[in-house]
């Protein structure tokens, strides 16, 4: 007899049959054995997973069963409503990989809470730290520390210098910043920007997560070689008070050809006061900024403002937990990897669904749910 | 008589067998007395807690962030007790401690000083900012929140407009013995914390310095008319509290290595020494206040930090827990200050 | 300092100050002598604190002179007036209620072993002092806040007396408060007395209690003092008379226009 399968012994016992039979139908004789072996096997299959998922409960999926390990976000902007999304993609990813995550830092961008929060997260033996790195020289001591200590670092949302990382993190996840706004500026140009003045909005500058994107806005519109003049504006790491600020600087320069902003809040409080002026009617060729705020989309909508764009910052939640948690589970062997989410522009014609569907990867709801799509997708 | 001899010796005092309790109670008692016991009692209460909680809390790394979280506040907190207790309050420190660093870096940097002269310099100019503040208190007559409010925002426009908001990285002359001793260096900016409240200390409870503070916020007419100069009073803490900024500005940038523009947050680090002071027992209206007690606070402020970040709070719940943490703090501190003071003579 | 001899501690003479239009003084001539008490009466806005202000150099006179023992002076500023030894206890009492009554008593003349606070000694120093001048105070390690008014106001004066002041001016001591701690500053004025070398002038407004310790009563009318008489020759009654008198004289007449004497009701007695 060759060697049965211990799998299939096992199914067929849970036929209960007597001896004889048994022998019988492992020897594989007979229509009758054939068809027992068929159910058999059919059941065994079926008490084989709930045997297998027993066995493995504490595991996610197929995964071996893991401890709950503790990832620790360290934002410079915690209570800004842009990392909502980022909040619910690690949770979600922490709940299919049975981990769990803990969201801190700092409120008002003071780097010094957030060196704080690191070397807490260092102290408290966190499994993973993923950190939105903001400034060049003050995180690559605690980055160091963590990784001496054994605790993978990953950084998001902002890596340091456009010249110098300014840690030794294991990848970032985020969205090329001085790319992004480059292509802001180019996009600017492309729908309509010849000449005059045009304004950019930025909510702190100097902020490494935000500056390198002017500096990319300003640089395509130099190199566009246009007659255009090119101003750079610190509003407010507090949303209503950009909003001021802009609103002031709008009334103060009537004749602007172009309007744009490299933050979430700076760009909705622009596409405001874009329609309370009118000022589409009045000269103003371009507007546009990033992210996807609701008041953005709307003004998208509406057509006060031209395009936004998507960071994707869902993905930047997700991804850093699914990367660290492969890393602790590999021991090593699987590495995060650089990760570009995404620069997608919302404008017009695709803004629709951002609009109509509430959902936990826009932030806008905290539901779980399958967001139905149709028809085909746009490509050049 | 032996009747009275033997009067007195049955009058003889009880516990003879029990001294040691007698000194226990006398030293707790002593111990009551103090205005800082009650933020004490908060403090090691929150200690117990947290380690409780999670098992990193005392280890030697964690104690190293939570003294480094106390200091800056503390040292500025310890100038800040003496402008409160002088009948003042002083805005403006936090964007001073922001702009010492970035002086330091222009200095250095741009009109190449050597490094120590830089920072004494630095520590100079920062004095001078606190005579401005205490000369339009004092001789203008504006309220000194008005006048501390208005030296904010300008030092914040001083420090945004010349350093365009970036920032800086630390001028290499500094690098090594200084930088260590300055905040690098996992204790030192505890020890320099330490020393200077432990000065302050000294100079609100020994000096007559320190009396006349006392008097010029408890009675500003009558230490006038006892001869007191209520306006140099006044004018000295203010310098001093800013020379403090200075110095604590320039510790947290060599601690993280940085500088960043928005190392006073604004008003963040100056609400944390006002807040400091105050649960530690200074009276925000003038006339008594504690250094030491201050210091508690700081670190009750700290731990509470600290100890929530361990446990694992995100950030959004944790404003609401510190609320009430300090609700909860401040309301057993002022409910051991009354058992205390009910219980003195 | 040159004496000439008399025991005269303050000579007034003609003194005027007038402030804007209202004349708070017109002509006051007053005489203190050494080791006496002289009690200063008047109405409420009859000048008494305007004149005790001149007296200790916060005010300066729009004429006449002053004389301190013996010698004209011309007092220009309240430290040069404390320099000569005239000291006055306000209202107020110059108290800083936090700090105990040790550090009170040595209020910006406080005692150092540089750079420190020499507390024990000032400590000893106080404590010697309260006991000679027979101040009943339990500790001088408590609170100035935790006495009650009478002791508080024993400080101040002990405290004027202390640095040295030979004229001390007492303004309303006897003010807000009960017989008892009224009858604690009593005793220090006797005190002060039996003593000899302190001057001292009080104005106070219970005339029963101020001549148990005056040698001699100042009426202040009409800008000038209208009435001194030693308290042996005078009564309760005569002085309240007086002062009531004139008051419904002034009421009717409305020759001098006051203001502040018009302005305020009469004090109920």
């Amino acid at each position: 007899m060759s060697k049965v399968d211990p799998v299939v012994e096992q199914a067929v016992d849970t036929l209960g049959l007597n001896k004889v039979t048994r022998r019988r139908l492992l020897g594989g004789v007979g229509l009758t054995s054939a068809s027992l072996a068929a159910s058999a096997l059919l059941a065994a299959c079926t008490n084989n997973d709930d045997k297998k998922s027993t066995a493995a409960a504490a595991g996610a999926g197929d995964f071996p069963s893991t401890p709950k390990w503790k990832f620790v976000f360290v934002c410079h902007v915690t209570t800004n409503s842009f990392f909502t999304p980022t909040q619910y993609g690690a949770q979600d990813a922490c709940s299919l990989l049975n981990c769990e995550f803990q969201f801190t830092g700092s409120k008002d961008s003071i780097v010094a809470e957030m060196v704080n929060a690191t070397n807490t997260a260092i102290s408290a033996k966190a499994d993973g730290i993923a950190l939105a790195v903001v400034d060049k020289d003050a995180f690559r001591a605690p980055v160091d520390k963590a990784l001496d200590a054994g605790i993978p670092v990953v950084s998001y949302n902002a890596d340091g210098a456009r010249d110098d990382k300014g840690t030794n993190r294991l990848a970032y996840i985020g969205q090329g910043l001085y790319e992004s706004g480059f292509a802001l500026g180019q996009r600017a140009i492309e729908a309509g920007l010849d000449s005059g003045e045009v304004v950019g909005f930025i909510a702190t500058p100097g902020a490494l997560n935000i500056q390198p994107r002017i500096d990319g806005a300003s640089d395509a519109i130099k190199q566009s070689g246009k007659s255009l003049k090119f101003t750079p504006v610190g509003t407010n790491a507090d949303v209503p008070k950009g909003l001021s600020i802009i609103d002031a600087y709008a009334q103060g320069h009537s004749n602007l050809a172009g309007m744009l902003a490299v933050d979430a809040g700076s760009t909705s409080s622009v596409g405001q006061v874009v329609q309370k002026y009118k000022m589409r009617d009045k000269g103003l060729k371009v507007a546009g900024g990033f992210d996807l705020v609701p008041e953005t989309l709307n003004a998208i909508n509406g057509g006060s403002l031209d395009f936004t764009i998507d960071q994707q910052p869902y993905l930047q939640g997700f991804l850093p937990v699914l990367y660290l948690y492969l890393y602790k589970l590999s021991g090593g062997l699987i590495f995060p990897s650089e990760t570009n989410t995404g620069l997608l522009f919302v404008t017009k014609d695709n803004v629709k669904p951002y609009l109509e569907t509430k959902t936990r990867f826009e932030g806008s709801s905290t539901e779980q749910q399958v967001v139905p799509r149709s028809g085909a997708i746009a490509h050049a | 008589m032996s009747d009275t001899i033997e009067a007195t010796e049955r009058v003889e005092p009880a516990p003879a067998g029990r001294p040691s309790r007698s000194i226990l109670r006398r030293v707790g008692e002593e111990f009551l007395r103090r205005r800082e016991a009650s933020v004490l009692v908060v403090a090691v209460g929150l200690g117990v807690y947290f380690a409780s909680a999670h098992p990193a809390f005392l280890t030697e790394p964690n104690l190293v962030n939570i003294s480094q979280a106390t200091a800056p506040a503390a040292i500025i907190a310890a100038g800040m007790v003496l402008v409160l207790v002088s009948g003042e309050i002083d805005l403006s420190v936090g964007v001073v401690a922001a702009l010492a660093p970035f002086n330091m870096h222009y200095l250095i940097d741009y009109y190449s000083v050597p490094a120590i002269p830089a920072i004494l310099l630095v520590l100079l100019i920062s004095a001078a900012i606190g005579f401005i503040n205490g000369a339009v208190t004092v001789f203008l007559k504006v309220p000194s929140f008005v006048t501390t409010l208005g030296t904010l925002y300008l030092i914040t426009g001083v420090v945004l407009t010349t350093s365009h908001a970036y920032p800086v990285p630390i001028p290499p002359e500094t690098e090594g013995t200084i930088r260590t001793w300055l905040g690098a260096a996992p204790w030192s900016t505890l020890i320099w914390c330490l020393l200077i409240v432990g000065f302050f200390h000294v100079l609100l409870t020994r000096t007559p310095w320190g009396l006349h503070t006392i008097a010029v916020g408890g009675n500003l007419l009558g230490a006038t008319e006892a001869g007191i100069r209520a306006g140099r009073i006044k004018i000295g803490n203010f310098m001093m509290v800013s020379t403090l900024g200075g110095f604590a500005g320039i510790l947290e940038a060599f601690r993280i290595n940085t500088i960043d523009p928005n190392i006073g947050g604004g008003t963040q680090i100056m609400f944390i020494a006002v807040s400091a002071a105050v649960i530690g027992g200074t009276a925000l209206a003038g006339g008594s206040g504690t250094v030491l007690g201050a210091f508690l606070g700081a670190l009750v402020l700290a731990e509470l930090q600290n100890g929530m970040n361990l446990i694992g709070i995100s950030a959004n719940p944790y404003f609401l827990i510190l609320g009430i943490a300090i609700l909860v703090s401040m309301i057993a501190n002022v409910y051991l200050s009354r058992l205390r003071r009910a219980g003195r003579v | 300092m040159a004496a000439d001899g008399s025991g005269e501690a303050l000579r007034v003479e003609h003194v005027a100050k007038r402030f804007g239009g209202v004349t708070a003084l017109a002509d006051v001539n007053l005489h203190l002598a050494k080791g006496e008490v002289l009690g200063l009466i008047g109405d409420n806005g009859a000048g008494k604190s305007t004149l005790i202000k001149i007296l200790c150099g916060f005010h300066q006179p729009d004429a006449g002179k002053l004389s301190v023992a013996g010698e004209e002076v011309v007092l220009r500023s309240v430290d040069h007036a404390r320099s000569l030894g005239i000291d006055t206890v306000y209202q107020d009492l110059a108290l800083v209620n936090e700090l105990t009554v040790y550090h009170n008593m040595f209020l910006n003349r406080e005692l150092v072993r540089w750079p420190l606070l020499h507390n024990r000694r000032m400590r000893r120093l106080a404590r010697e002092h309260l006991d000679d001048m027979g101040v009943n105070i339990p500790s001088v390690d408590v609170e100035v806040a935790k006495l009650s008014g009478g002791q508080r106001q024993a400080i101040a004066v002990a405290r004027s007396v202390y640095t040295e002041a030979k004229i001390l001016l007492l303004d309303e001591p006897l003010a807000a408060m009960g017989a008892k701690e009224g009858a604690l500053i009593l005793d220090l004025v006797r005190e002060l007395k039996a003593k000899g070398d302190v001057s001292v002038i009080i104005i106070a407004h219970n005339y029963g209690q101020i001549l148990e310790v005056c040698d001699r009563i100042n009426l202040l009318q009409h800008g000038s003092i209208t009435f001194d008489k030693p308290t042996s020759e005078t009564s309760v009654q005569e002085l309240t008379d007086l002062v009531v008198a004139e008051y419904r004289a002034a009421r009717t007449q409305k020759l001098r226009p006051d203001p502040s004497t018009d302005a305020r009701p009469a004090p109920g007695r």
